[in-house]
């Protein structure tokens, strides 16, 4: 089973961007994908009140392909706490945070609230990890470090330019999983394995506006032996999401 | 015929090497027929010997290479003297600046000198854009603006952005420069490639591998399955590289 572990559902009028579950569900079709997992592009409760919504209508109209991951701003205190269970209660598998469109720092108190939160329900946290400020593999290595119960999951494994970074800081800490979406080395996945082990690396697109097929290629392309890629491009993700309560 | 518009030779100071050799495997294995040939920073740090290297390459395999010459915006007349070399005694065929790499900002003035002796003689200029403070979209396109009658090439699609933050600009850019074209390889997003397509046309993008930064089995799909009609396709994998840089 594949699953894609980073995919976006949204309607952003200010950027033109508008990404429906019927394209996300198209993409992966063509991937040949299972499953994947959604969340929107922006947050909850601000810029949009009804982000989780938003997700839970797209999963309840593809129950057997797509779960769903909330997006909430760390900034609203008990707010968010109470959009991240609410989230929770609707079946949601994970909280999804991107420390540069909420300029949270990984290791701020509000921040390490949720993904507690998360943690208690065995729920991942994925983070947006590249090369920004606030969103580098050693700002949110400092959150895994104060959360070691938590499953923290760093998006993009860093981008263009901290991949590296991500692997070394997933070395010092257990609770860091590594996800591959939209880095564009398919080497450094191999790389990632070989250092971290097959279980702590994951499959993800970015889609549906990175190509779901070209990032299943690119694991592909990573040359792992035949179970290493089974448990990246699905088993991991699937053990992860199935634990969630 | 498919066309990689930007590969490297040499030995570079900061870890890959190719060898002509290993980029014609390469280009056989995708059925790639010719590619633009840049030089990487040495571990000697000077880009003179390494045009040399690149026009020996061209020169073993003409019908396959088109080289680029290298040079330093920052030693000013040496990187002129240096361009009219690489140019005119070695035969190479266009310009290529790295802003990251030679650390210089790509809409200095110090740079109009180099481009003047590209204008000169009459070739294209690519520029490793996308670099932090040195080589962002509008930054690229600021210089292109400044000789519109030069055909100037983004790497990386002008930006190198995984939260996708440097789109717009780049597209401003192309809005405003028609003299402008952008890369494929790296790209994040392959919509913001699809895009440049609807809105720009055809002859904005040109099909990179970055040979042997980046993976050519992997950087072709992005040509090669992005949702575009067959024309399009046609000119993203070779027909603009032939026209915009002569390859």
């Amino acid at each position: 089973m594949i699953v894609d572990a980073h995919l976006h559902v949204d309607d952003i009028p200010a950027l033109g961007w508008k990404m429906e579950a019927e394209l996300c569900v198209r993409r992966l079709d063509e991937a040949g994908i299972d499953r994947g997992v959604v969340m929107t592009i922006v947050d909850a409760p601000e810029v949009n009140p009804h982000a989780i919504e938003l997700v839970a209508e797209a999963c309840a109209a593809y129950p057997d392909r797509l779960w769903a991951f909330a997006r909430i701003h760390p900034w609203y205190g008990d707010e968010s706490l109470a959009l991240l269970e609410r989230a929770f209660a609707l079946g949601f598998k994970g909280l999804k945070l991107h420390p540069v469109s909420t300029i949270a720092h990984p290791s701020g108190e509000d921040t390490l609230r949720l993904i507690r939160a998360a943690a208690a329900h065995s729920a991942p946290t994925l983070f947006h990890c590249g090369d920004e400020p606030l969103a580098t593999p050693l700002a949110i290595a400092a959150a895994a470090e104060a959360c070691p119960e938590a499953t923290i999951v760093l998006g993009h494994m860093g981008g263009y330019f901290h991949v590296d970074e991500a692997i070394e800081v997933a070395e010092r800490f257990g609770n860091l999983v590594l996800e591959t979406s939209a880095m564009p080395y398919p080497a450094k996945i191999r790389e990632a394995v070989e250092r971290l082990g097959p279980e702590r690396v994951i499959y993800g697109s970015d889609g549906p506006v990175c190509s779901p097929r070209i990032e299943v290629e690119k694991v592909r392309l990573a040359g792992l032996e035949p179970e290493a890629e089974r448990l990246v491009l699905g088993e991991n993700a699937l053990r992860i999401l199935e634990a969630v309560r | 015929m498919i066309v990689d518009s930007l590969t490297f030779l040499g030995e570079s100071l900061f870890g890959p090497r190719a060898t002509a050799v290993d980029l014609l495997a390469v280009l056989d294995d995708l059925g790639v027929e010719r590619a633009v040939v840049c030089p990487m920073k040495p571990r000697g740090y000077h880009l003179g010997p390494a045009n040399d290297l690149v026009a020996e390459a061209v020169r073993a395999h003409p019908d396959r290479l088109v080289g680029f010459a290298r040079v330093d915006p920052n030693l000013g007349d040496e990187a002129c003297a240096e361009l009219e070399r690489a140019l005119g005694e070695l035969g190479l065929r266009g310009l290529f600046l790295h802003p990251w790499e030679e650390t210089f900002r790509i809409s200095a003035p110090f740079v109009d000198p180099v481009v003047e002796v590209a204008r000169a003689h009459g070739v294209p200029v690519i520029v490793a854009a996308g670099y932090p403070w040195l080589s962002e979209g509008l930054q690229v396109g600021d210089l292109a603006r400044r000789f519109p009658d030069i055909a100037f090439v983004a790497t990386n699609g002008g930006q190198i952005n995984i939260s996708g933050l440097g789109q717009t600009d780049v597209e401003l850019a192309l809005a405003a420069s028609p003299n402008l074209a952008v890369q494929t390889a790296g790209v994040y997003r392959e919509d913001f490639l699809e895009n440049v397509v609807a809105r720009f046309g055809g002859g904005r993008l040109l099909y990179a591998s970055a040979f042997p930064y980046l993976e050519p089995r992997l950087e072709i799909l992005r040509a090669r399955w992005m949702h575009v009609d067959e024309e399009a396709r046609a000119r993203i994998l070779g027909r603009n590289a032939r026209a915009l840089l002569g390859a």
